[in-house]
């Protein structure tokens, strides 16, 4: 297995760049998953390290090996990658077992494809056309039929999308252990925030053919880089706040120390962050509940804070439901102030 | 003189074209909306019906009507005989495109508050409009094209004045000058279609799976229905089967069964050897059309079209004065098929074009990521994915060919009969009874692949009628 390094990448279609000198890298055998909305241009750059896109400028390199720079590109077929595209991509004239050992020479073919449907699970499904698959299947199938001819990396397009929430769970599981017992270095492409924080290593948010943030999916979800990639890795309370009298930046819930010369900005809050409880405490603040939206395993409780009447907050809290609307109850904040400035209204 | 005369072929020519035009989209859309809308009985009887006259040419048709009423000649009985014979055309693609449109649509439709009918005009039209306008031209195209018919019921058209002044006069030049402006006509038709009909997109809503279409119960009122397509099956299928089997039968013993067989040989070997040829052509120009857009595929579409508005007689007459300047290929086998590959080459480029571009590129990339290019992987994904249409399509050409009239009589070598010129040769002088053979097994075998094509509810035969309007 190999690392990936993109270094500045910059992609044009029909004169419009749609990846913006782009750089990532993905140590040996880490999973990591690109977190964007349709239309960032995510497919595309999965493409270029395909090999099935020139890119117009910047470099790509497997561990030593350069495979792009500029307009210079090796060909996808020299590359030895497994690319698993949307909806799987199976032949449909093949059936399962042809479609694994499609790009396994004749000699190791028998055997190869024997390992892979084991390895996946479809042995009694090997004379199976696509068309006679479900989803999860044809997934399968993909996947095994890129591990088939050992690649150095293997590259997912949104694998997952197509299938319901149930089996998309144990699939992903499957998925990410497969990758990571063989020790594959492997991208994900995906719009699924939690798909990505559940199943990467490292999670690198795109927005407008940039990659905005970079990190453990632990790092990009608590400390986002901006109230924008916050919204994007999850849930959050975006709370207006101003500088006054006494330097600080005052909030019901919060007392942030003054950064420079910002003059306005947001506090972001995960609704997670927000303790309640039915008994006053000394650092509460009390509040009155006026909805309540249930999900069976938690709730989000819209809240008004007594002493912050203007806008609503919203706590989310693990079940049982214990609270009712109209119920005054007392909420506390614990984990990180994020404050980020404003640009200046001048 | 001259000019007073092209005028007049002009007029005549134009006029039965547009009237056969707006007969054949009333027979034909009216068919297909009841074939698509309407619960009738009797399976795919119905398309069956409607589709099946393609595989009779339309001098045998002719010669049929002639030979139960003989006093049927003149321009009405042209307008009945191509109306009768082009229908099928606009039915068969108003029924693809009818199939293509997801029923969802339709029930949104309702659902917002349109009628029937007002869904019919607002959500069903606009998507037809494009290949309904492809298949009108191609019936336009019929009729610009078509000499057995009008030649058999005297009315004098551009391809029957052609063929005449070459026969009996051996006037080349004059034919050559008719031609021209028969191609100048054509092409302006064509024109004038591929500007009206803006760009040619699929527009898919989702990509889920396409509702089933829910057919309307309308009772008794089927059967006046289904009568308006038994009436046209009668018209166009019942008279000739009819007459040829009745004077098959009277005149059995008479029959000359070695020239029978030879013919059929003949008419099997040269239309073969057509389709093959017109099949080396299209592949490749069909992989150019389907994978790239530019400039050279935008030049080789608008030259493919153009083959399109030549018709048999203008081929036929070119190839002749081409060839006789070498004595050694003048009327020999290879030029009649290097003849039907020109004239076909827009049938079998179109149904190698749709069947390429049903093949999702991704398949194509997979195969590179896997280390398989070139050459390799269209032998091991693109072509047997499109092999079915691309044989589909060498069928469609196999069959025109064997119709085929005016360029056999004018290209064949000599004493080289097929079926289509013992047919000609016996009913342009009126021995009824001895065509009939020659136009029964013509029919019988022109009917095979007629027949694939109207398979209902295969995607391939879909794709083959797109193939069909190209």
């Amino acid at each position: 297995m190999t690392s990936l390094e993109v270094n500045e990448l910059t992609i044009h279609f029909d004169g419009r760049p749609i990846v913006e000198s782009l750089s990532i890298e993905v140590p040996s055998g880490a999973f990591a998953a690109v977190l964007g909305p349709s239309g960032c241009g995510k497919t595309t750059f999965l493409r270029s390290i395909a090999g099935l896109i020139t890119p117009s400028s910047g470099t790509i390199r497997f561990g030593t090996q350069l495979v792009s720079i500029s307009s210079l590109v090796l060909p996808p077929n020299k590359r030895h990658i497994g690319y698993v595209p949307q909806e799987g991509g199976l032949f449909p004239h093949l059936n399962v077992a042809e479609n694994i050992g499609f790009g396994v020479g004749k000699s190791e073919n028998i055997e190869v494809v024997d390992e892979m449907l084991n390895l996946v699970g479809m042995k009694n499904l090997a004379t199976r056309k696509p068309y006679q698959l479900s989803g999860g299947q044809q997934t399968r199938v993909a996947l095994a039929r890129a591990l088939a001819i050992k690649p150095q990396i293997v590259l997912l397009d949104e694998p997952f999308s197509a299938l319901d929430a149930a089996l998309r769970n144990e699939l992903r599981e499957e998925v990410c252990y497969l990758l990571k017992e063989r020790k594959t270095t492997a991208l994900m492409v995906t719009h699924d925030r939690e798909e990505a924080l559940v199943s990467a290593d490292i999670v690198a948010l795109m927005r407008h053919g940039q990659i905005l943030q970079y990190g453990s999916s632990r790092s990009v979800y608590s400390n986002p880089i901006s109230p924008e990639i916050a919204v994007s890795t999850g849930d959050v309370l975006l709370l207006k706040a101003e500088r006054d009298a006494s330097n600080s930046i005052r909030f019901a819930l919060a007392q942030i120390e003054l950064k420079g010369e910002i003059e306005i900005g947001q506090l972001v809050i995960r609704p997670e962050e927000l303790i309640v409880s039915a008994e006053p405490s000394a650092a509460a603040l009390s509040a009155i509940v006026s909805k309540v939206d249930y999900y069976g395993h938690d709730a989000v409780l819209q809240l008004l804070l007594d002493s912050w009447p203007e806008e609503e907050i919203t706590a989310r809290i693990a079940g049982p439901l214990g609270f009712n609307v109209g119920q005054k109850i007392w909420v506390t904040h614990v984990g990180p102030i994020r404050w980020f400035g404003l640009p200046d209204k001048k | 003189m001259l000019r007073d005369r092209t005028i007049e072929i002009y007029t005549t020519t134009l006029l039965l074209a547009s009237i056969v035009l707006l007969f054949s989209f009333i027979v034909g859309s009216t068919f297909a909306w009841l074939i698509h809308n309407v619960t009738l009985p009797f399976g795919s009887l119905p398309i069956i019906l409607s589709v099946l006259p393609l595989a009779i040419p339309s001098y045998v048709l002719t010669y049929a009507w002639i030979s139960i009423y003989p006093g049927f000649n003149g321009f009405w009985a042209a307008v009945l005989i191509l109306t009768l014979s082009t229908s099928p055309y606009v039915t068969l693609v108003a029924v693809a495109s009818l199939r293509r449109i997801d029923f969802t649509q339709v029930e949104v439709g309702r659902s917002l508050g349109l009628s029937q009918l007002a869904v019919l005009r607002r959500v069903i039209w606009p998507q037809m409009r494009v290949s309904l306008s492809a298949g009108l031209l191609l019936v336009f195209l019929y009729v610009l094209s078509d000499f057995g018919a009008v030649s058999l019921l005297g009315v004098n058209t551009f391809t029957r004045n052609i063929y005449t002044m070459y026969r009996a006069t051996f006037d080349r030049n004059g034919a050559a000058v008719i031609s021209l402006a028969l191609i100048l006509l054509a092409t302006l038709i064509i024109a004038l279609e591929f500007r009206l009909r803006g760009r040619r997109t699929v527009i898919k809503s989702h990509a889920g799976i396409v509702k089933t279409h829910v057919k309307i119960k309308i009772g008794w009122f089927r059967w006046p229905l289904l009568s308006l397509i038994f009436t046209y099956a009668l018209l166009a299928l019942g008279v000739p089967f009819w007459v040829l089997t009745t004077r098959f039968i009277q005149n059995s013993e008479s029959i000359d069964i070695t020239s029978l067989i030879s013919a059929t040989f003949s008419t099997v070997i040269a239309s073969f050897a057509g389709a093959t040829l017109a099949m080396v052509f299209a592949l490749p120009l069909g992989i150019l059309l389907a994978r790239r857009s530019g400039f050279i595929p935008k030049l080789a579409e608008s030259s493919i079209l153009l083959t399109h508005a030549l018709p048999g007689v203008v081929i036929g007459l070119a190839l002749v004065a081409l060839s006789s300047k070498f004595p050694w290929i003048y009327q020999t086998l290879p030029v009649l098929a290097f003849a039907y590959a020109l004239l076909f080459l827009a049938k079998a480029v179109g149904s190698i074009r749709a069947s390429l571009q049903r093949i999702a590129p991704i398949l194509n990339d997979v195969s590179n990521t896997l280390g398989i290019t070139g050459f390799a992987a269209f032998r091991r994904v693109t072509l047997p994915l499109a092999a079915p249409g691309i044989l589909i399509g060498f069928l469609l050409v196999l069959l025109t060919a064997m119709k085929e009239l005016p360029a056999t009589l004018m290209l064949r070598p000599t004493g080289y009969e097929t079926l289509a010129t013992e047919i000609w040769a016996a009913t342009s002088i009126s021995k009824f009874n001895e065509a009939a053979p020659y136009a029964l097994v013509l029919i019988i075998i022109a009917a095979i692949p007629t027949f694939i094509l109207t398979r209902p509810d295969k995607s391939d035969s879909q794709a083959d009628s797109e193939g069909l309007i190209q």
